[in-house]
């Protein structure tokens, strides 16, 4: 379970988020929604150790009853997923599935994992292709699911879905939660759109302008 | 980079940028006013100057410094800016843009001697022309090269700076908004040359006024093209102060040293008046940009440019083309225009002294280039590291002026200057010695040319990739400089023909012991024994070329390998 509590976000001038409190259960997705520039992304920067200075913030974050805004961002253990897929271009798809697994693992073990994730999104004849080789709808699966490999605690999600076409979005949507629940972690979704929200079939907290 | 310290490690990189900068200066200075140990001179005093102003010779090769150091950056702005507006966005003007490169890696040395083939008494452009036309059977008994005035100094560096100029100005072109600008201008029915003297080249000036410092600073004080075409007795100022520094007579170094303090004071009179002028200039021109007219008289000026610019660009590739020719020659008489019999002869005899030369010549490139590449990265991840921290973007970074210190500094005097610390030093005559003087000279251009990639790369890959697996120093070489590859090939390609072109540093640091294609070839030029120094310049020309050839062909084709290198490598370990 992901909990903040009292999370107040600022910037030099004035308050973005005031008081914000909520908590996540394993394979829920809470829904953010709000207008650019609220401080969105900002918690989630909050969440995943990667804040930038000029921001201030108060506020706790807890996993599982564990304190984590005073953990580095390497001890964290989160998954992120942004707009862009970010997968390293120069590496073949079952490369950059291997990147995430942990290496722990023996190998063989490893690349039955990185395996089986390419019959989950049907395509396991492009095990060695290169990400620009996938569609928008593969890269952002793709993408997820090396994510999920790396096993993090929680996942965040920074408007997954905005930049692929309306069509495919109910699909990658579908995978998204669908993954998420088998993965049973909490999972934390900052979107525009409130199809994504509601597609999430969990509950969804509205950031207003704090006066 | 998971660097740590970075304040540090800023500092340290400064101080080893600034420490031979300061020894050189201060090295040229003291014997300048006849402080100079190593002869037993303690006292300062102003007699060095004296010897200097007494010295007819000084007068001459200022002269002739000030006309080749002027003319040429004149004439190569002008050509370059012609070439641009005349080709900007026409198709075939890609094709001339590609063989830019190659132009800029080939060592100046090699132009030049090319120059000699093609322009001297007995070149092939005589030849072309006899006996048809000139009614020669032998060489005619002008002083076509190497003539008094400089002519020929001045065309081999507009050779060698308008490709400069056109490159630089073309990275630039996306900043101004050239082509919006001329979509606007030619809907208001400007002619496009106009369009290019009112609009675009004022605003494009600014962005390049510091290559334009370096090609101004390169024309004033340029060794060993001046050594190779320059006019001689007298010759242009650095080469007469070379001859100086290198008099048996040790005491000729105080004098030296006081022609190169006045060589510096040149370049920044030639700077300031540069400004000035450009202030003047741009002044009497402002009302003219917004009177209206479509067309004007002047655009005929940036037509004539654009034909001796063409006419530049094919005199470079017919003297290339000539190297090859006459490292290859067994009998070339005078009017014939090819040789009559051909031979691999000449490369045969020659080829353990070339095959030394090149081992030395590539041995310091690939070290030099490598040591700058290494030092280049932990600079600009010091640099991301401080924009990322504070607030403000455009802060200027120590290093962005001080890397260009070395490149604005005439060689010569300043490296003489550090000679005596490598002599205190025990390093004279080192490899270390040689390598660390090119460094000075392979850093900045490598540092430039990396910086802009570097900085534009997409931090966000490195960063899910250390959330996905938290092996920092793995993750920085496999994410980011796996990604960032064809920009460090080209800056190695860059760095590497850089270092193949230096011909003071080589002599100064190895003091012959170490000799390189470019320090022989040079040396060679005046013998008169075409076949063997076009061997030389052929090679020395080609291995830049190669370089900046594979720095294109590998980096696309990397992963495609690496993938086919692993099915190999499965393949073989499944057979066995």
């Amino acid at each position: 379970m992901l909990s903040v509590n009292a999370f107040t976000l600022s910037s030099k001038n004035k308050i973005l988020i005031k008081d914000l409190s909520f908590k996540i259960d394993n394979g829920q997705v809470l829904s953010i929604m709000g207008p650019s520039g609220i401080g969105k992304s900002s918690l989630l920067h909050f969440l995943s150790g990667s804040l930038s200075p000029n921001l201030l913030t108060s506020g706790e974050a807890f996993l599982n009853n564990e304190t984590l805004h005073t953990k580095s961002i390497q001890e964290r253990k989160v998954g992120l997923l942004q707009q862009m897929p970010l997968l390293f271009p120069h590496m073949s798809i079952i490369e950059n599935l291997l990147f995430a697994i942990p290496t722990d693992i023996n190998k063989l073990e490893r690349i039955a994992m990185a395996e089986s994730a390419l019959k989950k999104l049907d395509i396991p004849d492009k095990a060695s292709a290169l990400p620009k080789e996938l569609s928008g709808g593969q890269q952002a699966r793709v993408a997820l699911l090396r994510t999920l490999l790396a096993r993090p605690d929680y996942l965040l999600l920074d408007e997954p879905f905005s930049k692929l076409d309306p069509a495919l979005r109910r699909d990658v949507r579908a995978f998204v939660l669908n993954e998420i629940r088998q993965a049973n972690i909490p999972a934390l979704l900052v979107t525009h759109d409130s199809e994504d929200a509601k597609a999430m079939e969990g509950k969804c907290l509205e950031l207003g302008i704090v006066k | 980079m998971p660097l740590k310290h970075a304040k540090w490690i800023t500092g340290i990189i400064t101080l080893l940028l600034v420490f031979p900068i300061v020894i050189g200066l201060v090295g040229t200075l003291l014997p300048a006013f006849q402080y100079f140990p190593p002869l037993g001179e303690y006292n300062i005093s102003l007699i060095p100057w004296r010897n200097l102003f007494a010295q007819g010779e000084f007068y001459a090769s200022l002269k002739l410094t000030l006309i080749t150091g002027i003319v040429a950056p004149v004439l190569a702005l002008w050509f370059s800016l012609s070439l641009l507006a005349w080709g900007y966005q026409r198709p075939f003007f890609h094709k001339i843009e590609a063989l830019l490169s190659p132009i800029l890696a080939i060592p100046h040395a090699a132009i030049a001697i090319g120059l000699l083939f093609l322009l001297s008494p007995s070149g092939w452009l005589v030849r072309l022309f006899s006996p048809w036309l000139t009614g020669f059977d032998r060489p005619p008994n002008w002083i076509t090269v190497q003539d008094p005035y400089g002519i020929s100094l001045i065309i081999a560096l507009v050779i060698k700076e308008m490709p400069y100029l056109l490159f630089v100005m073309l990275a630039t072109m996306k900043s101004i908004k050239a082509r919006e600008s001329l979509q606007v201008g030619q809907a208001l029915g400007y002619c496009r040359f106009t369009l290019w003297r009112k609009v675009l080249i004022p605003q494009l000036y600014p962005i390049i006024r510091l290559p334009i410092f370096i090609v101004i600073a390169f024309s004033l004080t340029v060794v060993d093209l001046a050594l190779v075409i320059g006019p001689n007795t007298p010759s242009t100022l650095a080469v007469t102060l070379l001859r100086w520094f290198n008099d048996p007579d040790l005491s000729m170094r105080l004098m030296a040293s006081a022609g190169a303090i006045s060589l510096m004071l040149v370049i920044v009179f030639v700077l300031v008046g540069w400004e000035i002028s450009h202030l003047l200039l741009s002044k009497l021109t402002r009302a003219e940009r917004s009177n209206g007219k479509r067309c004007g008289l002047t655009d005929s000026m940036l037509r004539m440019g654009v034909l001796l610019g063409l006419l530049t660009l094919l005199n470079a590739f017919i003297a290339l083309a000539l190297l090859p020719i006459w490292s290859l020659a067994r009998r070339w008489r005078f009017p014939d225009a090819l040789p009559t019999q051909w031979t691999w002869d000449n490369l045969d005899r020659a080829t353990p002294l070339l095959i030394e030369l090149t081992l030395n010549t590539l041995t310091i490139a690939f070290i030099t280039t490598l040591l700058a590449g290494v030092i280049s990265v932990v600079m600009l991840e010091t640099k991301r590291h401080d924009i990322a921290r504070s607030s403000q973007t455009d802060k200027t970074h120590v290093f962005d002026w001080l890397i260009y210190i070395p490149i604005l500094l005439p060689q010569i005097g300043f490296l003489f200057g550090l000679h005596v610390l490598l002599i205190y030093l025990d390093l004279n005559g080192d490899l270390c010695a040689i390598v660390a003087l090119h460094l000075m000279y392979v850093l900045p251009y490598v540092y430039l040319t990396l910086k802009g990639p570097y900085l534009a790369y997409e931090e966000e890959y490195l960063r899910q990739a250390n959330r996905l697996n938290h092996r920092p120093w793995q993750n920085y070489i496999r994410v980011k400089i796996a990604m960032l590859k064809p920009a460090l090939f080209t800056a190695f390609a860059i760095g590497f023909s850089v270092s193949i072109a230096q011909y003071l540093p080589t002599l100064i640091a190895g003091e012959g012991r170490y000799s390189t294609l470019t320090t022989e070839a040079v040396a060679q030029a005046a013998s008169g024994n075409r076949k063997q120094v076009g061997s030389m310049a052929m090679l020395q020309a080609l291995f830049p070329i190669l370089v900046f050839w594979l720095a294109q062909f590998i980096p696309p084709r990397w992963t495609k390998w690496r993938f086919a290198l692993g099915n190999l490598l499965s393949k073989i370990s499944r057979r066995s």
